[in-house]
């Protein structure tokens, strides 16, 4: 902290200099802030102070309330996330009304409806449960008459089966694929092994946590789930290359690897946060819904990353010393 | 201003500079009446219309058998009052919908055994959905309708997707979401018709033309299978038609209603005397009216040869102030994300020097992501989803680079330069591919809406790692030498 300080009037005075007597932008020896710990301001966490084990613990424990989480949701409902419409089959309809839920409730008494959600803008989301070919078709005549504006969604339920299935190909081939390219990467089995558990934790506290905030799993948000495998190693691979292929002491190396990570996940939550913003306030669900999964996951992805990844990473590197 | 043009003289940062301008080019931004129009496609949550899934009523199955493989199709056919069709060695496709269950009853009465089951069609099959669905849009003149079969791994299709721009619900469900029924029919006295053929008999739909050859008026040719036309010729001699044709009109009629009425010509009355006629040729009349009759009769005449039932599985409808309003909702979006990722940056480096080429590789890399995709892939919510994210884990790669440049806060030496870009592209190298590995089966499977959200990702991570990040090394590398 007190070293950024000094810093940047440093610097400020070299620019200056520079723009007066011209010479280059910088001088040769110029330092950029390199600070231990994370200035941002929001939490200062010191990647070195504690053992592998304590980095550890936490994390795991998180892993495991989350796998219990996912087992009792899928002993309840055959799934491990609650299933959108995209998977169990109903309809979605979207309007644009000032009624109260308890007025829609009554307009629409004659179909399943599941729930009313609300959002600014008057918008309201109606969610619909099965309901058999006549009965959708009076359902889409009442609401385009009555709501020019309606958007409406419908996925049969045996559809929806298809697209569960195929989601789950899709999620279990993409997991694979990416197991394959770490340890490829780095040919060795505890680093490989790391990042995949971290990328494998991250993505099951991401669907955990969707059960108690109450995103439903649909396409969308599979969608966002795989691209937190992405995510998820980005951080990961950077530890470990650092750590693994650069010279220097374990500490400092973990610090810098600390830092620059950081700022990955850190600037890739701003832009995510910013659409989870603009979309919340503009009822764009689709999106909105990614960008949820996304934050949940990327805040995760800190504590997968740093904590544990890092961790084991550190206990081999120490226990490789020792040999 | 040396310094600027020592940035372009290499030549990745001259590729990216080209590739922006061609892809500003692409996408043409340009006012007509006072709005915005871009080459950019949008997917349907953005453009009014309409999406449909169509289930296909049939199955495919494995089967064993020591009869004549034919002889037991044949009778197959007779068990199951159904089309069936080998579609492999061991596979037939059945166009009827049939439990399990009850196909391998009909199986065993034939003289066989089912030995696998799956609902769909064979591609080939789906292939001709496609073909026969997408003669009925175009000809009706849908602005944009995409038809696209879903067809798995295995080679088999059980859905199809229809999209249409611009048509409603119920519209989209009328011209799609059922098969029609077509049949001729001759009137015998009075009011009085009799059955003559359906759809089944006809064998091939011309597209609307002139006959005789040069004349003004429009109509469309069609032929009839020997049977059909067997049929024909018997209805019209049993009627009186080829005596009378004025007294004796001939109608089509598709799903019970009367699509086109015609007296038999003269030349052809006088030919169905003597033999069955298989090409038939039936007038719309002259001008523009005959030949949106014709296209319309085109479509009719085609309707019945849908060869597979299908039913909607699953429907949407997105109205067009919700559309447009998604679009705007959309660009906010990107600009709050661009914002966001900017302050950040700028909250690390505090270095407008370091910052502005930073996001300057970074929107360029937008602007040829957008480009291309003006070629291949149609926008829709969920890429515009993975736009921003592409907008994040580029920057996160550009932080990468830096970092790893400034490694210990000095700026190297150009050996130890090329050194440490060589491993910060390594790194991202590796984490890009993870990406493109982790989208890939989305992008292969054809789960109706994701693929586009795929598809997107892996193109900007592409871009990104050829193009755009090594332009930036080279940028950085100006910038921060003196």
């Amino acid at each position: 902290m007190e070293k950024m300080c000094k810093l940047r009037p440093q610097l400020r005075y070299l620019l200056k200099k520079r723009r007066e007597a011209q010479i280059p932008w910088y001088p040769k020896h110029f330092t950029l802030p390199h600070p231990k710990y994370w200035d941002m301001g929001f939490i200062t966490y010191d990647v070195n102070k504690y053992t592998p084990r304590q980095m550890v613990i936490i994390p795991m424990v998180l892993l495991a309330i989350s796998l219990v989480i996912l087992g009792y949701t899928m002993a309840t409902t055959g799934m491990p996330v609650q299933p959108g419409i995209d998977f169990s089959g109903g309809t979605a309809v979207t309007i644009f009304t000032t009624a109260t839920p308890d007025e829609l409730k009554g307009v629409f008494s004659d179909y399943p409806l599941l729930s009313i959600g609300e959002g600014i803008n008057n918008g309201k989301l109606l969610k619909f449960g099965p309901m058999d070919d006549t009965h959708l078709q009076a359902l889409a005549t009442k609401v385009s008459e009555q709501y020019p504006d309606a958007k409406i969604d419908q996925i049969g339920a045996s559809f929806g089966k298809t697209l569960q299935e195929q989601a789950a190909i899709a999620v279990i081939f993409s997991f694979i694929g990416m197991t394959i390219v770490v340890f490829l990467a780095f040919r060795t089995f505890v680093p490989s092994g790391a990042v995949v558990l971290s990328a494998f934790a991250d993505i099951v506290m991401t669907a955990a946590a969707m059960n108690v905030v109450g995103i439903n799993l649909s396409l969308p948000t599979t969608a966002a789930l795989l691209m937190l495998i992405g995510y998820s190693v980005d951080s990961d691979i950077l530890l470990t290359m650092r750590v693994l292929k650069r010279q220097g002491k374990l500490d400092e190396k973990l610090a810098g690897a600390f830092h620059t990570g950081i700022i990955m996940t850190t600037t890739t939550i701003a832009a995510v946060g910013a659409m989870w913003v603009v979309t919340l306030l503009g009822q764009i669900t689709t999106i909105w819904e990614i960008a949820s999964v996304l934050l949940i996951g990327l805040f995760f992805d800190l504590i997968n990353t740093w904590p544990t990844n890092a961790g084991i990473i550190k206990w081999y590197v120490l226990k490789r010393g020792k040999r | 201003m040396s310094k600027l043009t020592a940035i372009l003289k290499h030549w990745q940062v001259a590729l990216v500079l080209i590739l922006v301008i061609g892809s500003i080019i692409a996408i043409y931004p340009h006012f007509e009446n006072g709005q915005l129009k871009t080459n950019i496609q949008f997917g349907l949550d953005l453009q009014t219309g309409t999406w449909l899934q169509m289930e296909f009523k049939a199955e495919v199955a494995g089967f064993q058998t020591d009869k004549q493989v034919d002889q037991f199709i044949a009778d197959l056919r007779k068990q199951l009052d159904a089309e069936v069709y080998q579609v492999a060695d061991n596979k037939l496709e059945i166009r009827k919908d049939y439990s399990r269950e009850d196909l391998e009853k009909a199986f065993t009465a034939a003289g066989g055994t089912l030995t696998t089951y799956e609902k769909g069609v064979s591609r080939n099959t789906a292939d001709e959905v496609k073909r026969v669905l997408e003669n009925k849009l175009n000809a009706l003149g849908t602005r944009d309708a995409r038809v696209n079969p879903l067809i798995g791994l295995n080679g088999i299709s059980h859905y199809v997707r229809v999209e249409l721009a611009g048509v409603s619900l119920s519209q989209a469900k009328e011209i799609v979401g059922k098969q029609g029924k077509f049949e001729i029919r001759i009137h015998t006295t009075g009011n009085q018709t009799d059955h003559v053929l359906y759809g089944d008999s006809i064998t091939s739909v011309g597209v609307p033309s002139h006959e005789p050859a040069g004349s003004t008026t429009w109509g469309v040719s069609f032929t009839l299978s020997d049977d059909g036309s067997t049929k024909f010729q018997q209805a019209a001699i049993a009627a009186g038609a080829v005596n009378d044709p004025e007294k004796h009109y001939l109608d089509m009629l598709l799903d019970e209603k009367v699509v086109y009425s015609a007296p038999l010509s003269a030349d052809l009355a006088s030919s169905l005397v003597r033999e069955p006629v298989r090409q038939l040729y039936a007038s719309t009349g002259a001008g523009d009216s005959g030949l949106e009759a014709a296209r319309n009769l085109e479509v009719h005449l085609r309707a019945g040869a849908l060869p597979v039932d299908v039913a909607v599985s699953g429907s949407g409808f997105v109205p067009a102030a919700l559309s447009d309003y998604f679009k705007v909702m959309c660009v906010i979006a990107f600009i709050a994300a661009a914002f966001a990722v900017g302050a950040v940056i700028y909250y690390r480096y505090r270095e407008p020097a370091i910052v502005l080429p930073m996001m300057a590789t970074n929107l360029s890399e937008i602007v040829i992501l957008l480009g291309i995709a003006t070629f291949i892939q149609q926008l829709d919510l969920a890429s515009i989803a993975g736009l921003i994210a592409v907008l994040g884990t580029g920057v996160d790669q550009l932080v990468i680079i830096t970092d790893e440049i400034l490694h210990e806060g000095r700026v190297p030496s150009p050996t130890l330069y090329t050194k440490r870009l060589t491993r910060a592209l390594g790194i991202i190298l590796i984490s890009a591919s993870t990406v493109v590995i982790a989208m890939l089966p989305l992008a292969l499977m054809d789960l109706s809406t994701l693929r586009g959200f795929a598809i997107i990702t892996i193109l900007g991570v592409v871009i990104g790692v050829a193009i755009t990040r090594p332009a930036y090394g080279e940028i950085i590398k100006e910038i921060l030498s003196k």
